[in-house]
């Protein structure tokens, strides 16, 4: 079924991707990213000594600060805060340098749809550029259901206004391995790590799970390749 | 938790002993002279109103946005200005999240007097329905980067982006003429704020051994410097504020020195602000004359089982 959007977007098109490292000279690691008019700006300070009170000191501790573009901080900030520390936690590996406290502070330069999806990605990248160690990375899309049924990937935020229902799907990264395919994954099914949601039909999470999957090899091809371009530019310069 | 994360950067006795005899040779550690100023960049985003200001190290975000509140009752015909600082923890590992501390409210304090007693944005014309309704101007600068000179950069910000801020255009009506009707974007060209002129704040960091003067220290001169002072000036050459905070003391003359040197830099920052403010008004003119789609997007294309 052809969709029209406004931009002139098919719907498995995303929009253009922008990302740069190493951008803050204070911060360890930090990293903007940008799909289409959304960006968002991620930094890294870590490890630190020591970790907070509640948290298990026999591993690493993510901390995570959401910065709005305008305004005081409130509950959606404090839910994103919390979602992107249980996806980065998922995604780092916790046990290299027990109690420690990592944090990534995140600020919103422009949020025009998909900015969940655009911070995980930023703080991946900036967790990379800080040589924080991690599992794999992890690939956010947003996925939206429409009244009528179809799908969309990367909305704007007036798409995004429009849908019936929203799903922001994280995934690891595709493997590109020298071993034979399928010694990694889990089950005969490659592993995703986050999902949050708030589709309600079975059928369309599912078709939206295929869609996101699809979309998260394109991202992780960008990401690839954006990652080997910077290292092979700092060999040449040291 | 505060004290159990260790994470204060201190400067080691050699660094700030080699920062120290090279001033005394006029050699400054990033290459500079005593009077050179950094190099200033000043970047615009999407909307109206959102400025990005890099000086050599030091970044720094602006925003404007407006709000139609009542006004203050011993003004009633003013619009209302309120400048917010958030030291982002990304710019510094020793800034911490919540409330501002005393830098962020002495940087507030240094811009927000520079705008307003300078009568350098015109609150007059903010005002919509005396004593009902005005147009609340609020500036939100985020420090991103702690390279030196915060004060400087986030002042910069702060113009820049008020020279691209659009207020909604609104007119009165309803029965009696005391309504405000709001007119979005799309139907009425959003209008700009009057700005009579730009105070620019120029710092200089004083140093104990013969009276060293530096403009514009970075954030490893801050760290050894005795002493330090903002003046805020117009290309004009009226002085609209000075600021100097304890410290150590400095000799009349050496005030005079600073004052006269800022003057002549404000008039080189005025123009550059001005011509960056024109470079992005033309592109915006621009942009609403032709529309066409720039996004060329990636194509993703579902695997086929």
């Amino acid at each position: 079924m052809e969709v029209d959007r406004e931009d002139g977007r098919s719907q498995n098109q995303l929009r253009p991707l922008a990302c740069s490292r190493n951008i803050l000279h204070r911060a360890h690691g930090s990293a903007s990213w940008s799909q289409g008019d959304t960006k968002v700006l991620a930094a890294v300070y870590g490890p630190k000594a020591g970790t907070k009170k509640n948290e298990n000191p026999e591993k690493a501790c993510i901390e995570v600060i959401w910065k709005p573009k305008t305004g005081q901080i409130g509950k959606p900030e404090k839910e994103y805060e919390m979602i992107l520390k249980r996806t980065l936690e998922s995604v780092c590996i916790l046990t290299v340098n027990p109690n420690t406290t990592t944090s990534i502070i995140v600020q919103v330069v422009n949020d025009d749809g998909a900015l969940l999806p655009s911070a995980i990605n930023a703080a991946c990248m900036a967790l990379v550029d800080a040589g924080i160690p991690m599992k794999h990375l992890a690939v956010a899309i947003c996925c939206c259901v429409a009244k009528s049924g179809y799908v969309i990937l990367d909305p704007t935020k007036l798409e995004e206004q429009k849908m019936k229902a929203f799903a922001y799907l994280v995934f690891p990264n595709s493997v590109h391995s020298v071993l034979p395919e399928g010694s990694l994954r889990v089950e005969g099914e490659p592993i995703e790590n986050g999902i949050i949601t708030s589709v309600t039909h079975v059928d369309d999470y599912f078709y939206c799970l295929e869609r996101g999957r699809a979309a998260s090899v394109k991202l992780s091809d960008f990401l690839r390749r954006n990652l080997q371009q910077q290292s092979t530019d700092s060999s040449k310069a040291g | 938790m505060e004290g159990r994360l260790a994470n204060s950067w201190r400067l080691t006795v050699n660094d700030k002993n080699f920062i120290k005899t090279a001033l005394l040779s006029e050699i400054r550690i990033d290459g500079r002279k005593p009077f050179e100023y950094r190099k200033i960049s000043i970047k615009f985003g999407r909307e109206d109103g959102s400025s990005e200001v890099q000086l050599g190290q030091t970044r720094v975000m602006g925003m404007v946005t407006a709000q139609l509140v009542q006004p203050y009752r011993d003004r009633p015909k003013e619009g209302i200005l309120s400048i917010f600082t958030e030291f982002s923890p990304m710019a510094d590992p020793s800034f911490e999240p919540g409330r501002p501390g005393e830098l962020a409210v002495e940087l507030g304090r240094i811009i927000d007097r520079g705008l307003r007693e300078s009568r350098a944005v015109d609150t007059e014309s903010l005002c919509i329905l005396a004593s009902k309704f005005v147009w609340a101007i609020r500036i939100d600068l985020h420090i991103l980067d702690n390279g030196g000179n915060l004060v400087d950069a986030a002042n910069i910000a702060a113009l820049a982006a008020l020279l691209t801020f659009r207020r909604p255009e609104c007119s009165l009506g309803g029965e009696d003429g005391q309504e405000v009707i709001v007119h979005p974007p799309e139907i009425r060209e959003p209008l700009p704020l009057t700005v009579h002129h730009l105070p620019i704040a120029i710092s200089f960091g004083f140093f104990s051994n013969e009276s060293i003067l530096v403009i514009d220290p970075t954030h490893n001169e801050e760290a050894v410097m005795g002493g330090r002072m903002t003046t805020t000036v117009n290309a004009n050459g009226d002085i609209c504020a000075i600021q100097k905070s304890g410290g150590e003391g400095v000799p009349q003359r050496v005030i005079m020195q600073c004052l006269q040197l800022a003057t002549s830099k404000a008039a080189s920052i005025t123009k550059q602000i001005k011509d960056a403010v024109e470079v992005v008004n033309t592109e915006r003119a621009l942009r609403k004359v032709k529309r066409h789609p720039t996004s060329t997007g990636v194509d993703v294309r579902e695997k086929q089982n």
